[in-house]
């Protein structure tokens, strides 16, 4: 097994990620590219876990998981009271507290 | 690193492609076409459609609690499945341990299911 | 299938823990079950009896000195101290979220998710606020209790999250200027959740090169490679950004101001003070145990961030015209200062820096329990020219926040004096003599925007529309006595204080 692919593919995802959480305007998308980038850490992580053969890793991997859920709730609860209040999810427009 | 495990793979892949094609390029030259207001509609399993919203592309925001609350108790399930794996090795200590787990799970589900969480109106 | 061999765990070490995280619980389970109109009765001792027992359990194990949970926490003086620290600080941070009288219902909102200006926004303005708040509260301060304790990377990110999440979710619950406290809320959400995925990057990669998450073993995987490993720098490099983050050092600090201001006083207060010392509490471990025998490599840039810390924050402080932004600058550079103390990497330097964390956060907890008593018809008022003539109008109060301005400005016999003292002496012990000129200089450049605060509420004319000061309730009034009492007693009589810090500065490994 060549860990390179793998690793190369996660860092080309969390890439992707970061340049998506900094050029987009949603704030749901900008989130949904966060959540990409936890899931690049994540096939690195069993990844490293494979080459290094210790399973903390695939622990970690878990625990990532269940707190990309959490996030993922907190968010869309925050996103949904702003959207609500401005009927708008651009970051745009949050431009209140400049300056 | 040998590819041959993976040429049933390709094999099922391009099968499954072919029979897609397939059936929806000769579909429309054998089918009889018989057109009516039920047809055109939009399937929802037999039931009468739900109203779409206008703007195109809204769900109302229940959906979104209903999708939070789905979420997070369905990923917090994900501690059991190492926890089964390895029951009989963890013994008596392990599984308190995930009683006490379930029960904090059961404290923030009960505070859901106190505050409305699970209503749908 | 045989026994799998358990860890022992030390409950007695992590009892003060699991009371503040039981506090939570039974706090959750107390918004289930218990009629709305008991609820802020029942919450509110609650939380403040969780965090006493917590502090008692903290004072009953301070001699403890173990590493439990299969490596996972270290209770260590550092650990323990640090824990102490935020106990207290979070009582005071607890009684200033509690006030109620002050704002009729709180300084937070029933539902935040009601349109502002619709009916059912006006019938839930004269209604109490959620009572929510105080297991959030409570999870928020166990997450970073846990983060200074932490002594694996997976601990670590996981308490980093536990406290973040909740703190979120407090800054979006301002009753009053809710635009803008959501708005707060998503900024801090999403550059936070950014930054914890770069954090979680960089434990990827250091997992990757020492194929442990412990503390120990990052440690020794890095004495063994030297410093040619691209793994362990890039992983260093992403781990920093994350806790730098939190920290709020320059260049990671843009969120800082605009959420300070957005979120509700109390949140302001409890982050300035407990957030800032748990990240704290996570950098001294990270870099006095994780890579303490490769420091010569990380230092020069570590230090380059020290000093555009103290810069940015008092030069960006001198153009404010906000007090809650101000106090947000000055809190950038503040960190700066603990950084130096970091930075000494010396038992010294640990004591410095966590002598600094408790007696800054007790200074700044006051100052913005001042903040919120200063209103007007719309609630605080935080424009800095609405404080003009407010020295005559109430002078007991002027006088207090002079008071706080002077320790935060460093003069002798306050608390501010002694604490830099402690960070920049350690700096000087390990000859980091640029770190504490930049400091000085920083110190002198912030002195200034305190001392015109003071300057403007005394010799301006108070004029018609100046807001008016407003009596403290029993909470706050506690809040604002430990505060001073903890800004003055630490100034004259640091003796005690610093001597438990350097009893307790040494972590284990």
């Amino acid at each position: 097994m060549t860990p390179t692919y793998y690793l190369v593919l996660s860092a080309a995802l969390f890439t992707i990620g970061a340049v998506g959480v900094l050029i987009r305007r949603n704030a749901i998308v900008v989130f949904m590219c966060v959540e990409l980038m936890l899931n690049a850490v994540n096939l690195s992580l069993v990844t490293f876990s494979r080459t290094t053969g210790t399973l903390d890793g695939q622990i970690m991997a878990f625990f990532v998981m269940v707190v990309a859920a959490a996030e993922v709730v907190i968010g869309l609860a925050i996103i949904m009271s702003i959207y609500r209040t401005r009927r708008s999810a651009s970051v745009d427009d949050a431009n209140l507290l400049k300056y | 690193m040998s590819l041959s495990p993976y040429v049933p793979i390709a094999g099922m892949f391009i099968l499954a492609i072919v029979f897609a094609v397939f059936s929806v390029a000769v579909a429309p030259l054998l089918g009889p076409r018989r057109y009516n207001r039920a047809k055109l509609e939009a399937y929802e399993c037999g039931i009468e459609p739900s109203p779409q919203p206008v703007s195109g592309g809204r769900f109302p925001v229940k959906f979104y609690l209903t999708a939070m609350l789905f979420i997070i108790f369905d990923v917090e399930i994900i501690f059991l499945y190492p926890w089964a794996v390895s029951f009989d090795a963890l013994g008596t200590f392990g599984f308190v341990e995930m009683l006490l787990f379930i029960a904090t799970v059961f404290i923030a589900y009960a505070y859901v299911w106190r505050r409305g969480g699970l209503d749908w109106d | 299938m045989e026994e799998l061999h358990l860890p022992p765990i030390d409950y007695a070490a992590i009892a003060p823990l699991l009371l503040v995280f039981g506090a939570g619980c039974v706090g959750v389970l107390v918004e289930a079950f218990v009629p709305r109109a008991w609820r802020y009765r029942v919450q509110v001792p609650l939380l403040l009896a969780g965090l006493v027992a917590a502090l008692i359990a903290l004072i009953s194990v301070a001699d403890k000195r173990v590493s439990t949970a299969g490596g996972a926490l270290a209770i260590d003086g550092p650990a323990l101290f640090l824990q102490g620290g935020l106990v207290a600080l979070g009582i005071v941070s607890v009684l200033l979220i509690a006030e109620r009288r002050v704002e009729r219902g709180g300084a937070f909102v029933a539902q935040a998710s009601v349109v502002a200006g619709t009916d059912s926004d006006r019938r839930q303005s004269s209604q109490p606020g959620a009572t929510e708040v105080y297991p959030l509260t409570a999870f928020a301060l166990g997450g970073m209790m846990l983060f200074c304790a932490a002594n694996d990377l997976v601990t670590m990110f996981v308490a980093l999250e536990v406290f973040s999440l909740p703190l979120y979710l407090l800054c979006a619950l301002a009753r009053r200027r809710r635009l803008l406290s959501q708005e707060a809320s998503v900024k801090y959400f999403l550059l936070g959740a950014f930054s914890s995925a770069f954090f979680l990057y960089g434990v990827a990669l250091l997992y990757g090169f020492a194929g442990t998450m412990s503390f120990t073993g990052l440690r020794e995987a890095a004495a063994e490679a030297g410093s040619e490993d691209t793994l362990l720098f890039l992983g260093i490099a992403m781990l920093s950004v994350g806790l730098l983050f939190k920290a709020a050092m320059v260049p990671f600090h843009v969120w800082t101001p605009d959420v300070y201001q957005g979120a509700p006083t109390p949140v302001t207060g409890m982050m300035a003070a407990c957030t800032k010392l748990a990240a704290f509490g996570g950098i001294l471990r990270v870099f006095t145990v994780g890579f303490a025998d490769i420091n010569l490599d990380w230092e020069p840039i570590l230090i380059a961030v020290a000093i555009a810390t103290m810069l940015v924050g008092a030069v960006m402080a001198v153009t404010q015209t906000d007090i809650k932004r101000l106090l947000a600058y000055s809190s950038i550079a503040n960190a700066g200062y603990v950084f130096t103390g970091v930075l000494a990497l010396s038992e010294e330097g640990v004591a410095g820096t966590m002598f600094y964390l408790v007696a800054y956060g007790f200074t700044v907890l006051a100052a913005f329990a001042v903040v919120t008593l200063v209103r007007d018809a719309d609630g605080e008022a935080t424009h800095l020219s609405r404080w003009a003539g407010l020295g005559r109008r109430s002078p007991l109060f002027a006088g207090l926040f002079t008071v706080l301005m002077l320790a935060f400005a460093g003069i002798p016999l306050t608390s501010g004096f002694t604490s830099k003292f402690a960070v920049f002496s350690a700096a000087l012990g390990a000859d980091q003599v640029t770190l504490v000129i930049v400091g000085l200089i920083s110190s002198a450049v912030l002195a200034f925007p305190y001392l015109r605060v003071v300057v403007l509420m005394y010799l301006s004319e108070p004029a018609e529309d100046t807001p008016t000061v407003s009596l403290p309730g029993v909470f706050t009034s506690l809040a604002l006595v430990i505060g001073l009492v903890a800004t003055i007693g630490l100034g004259v009589v640091p003796g005690p204080v610093l001597e438990l810090a350097e009893q307790a500065s040494s972590f284990i490994g």
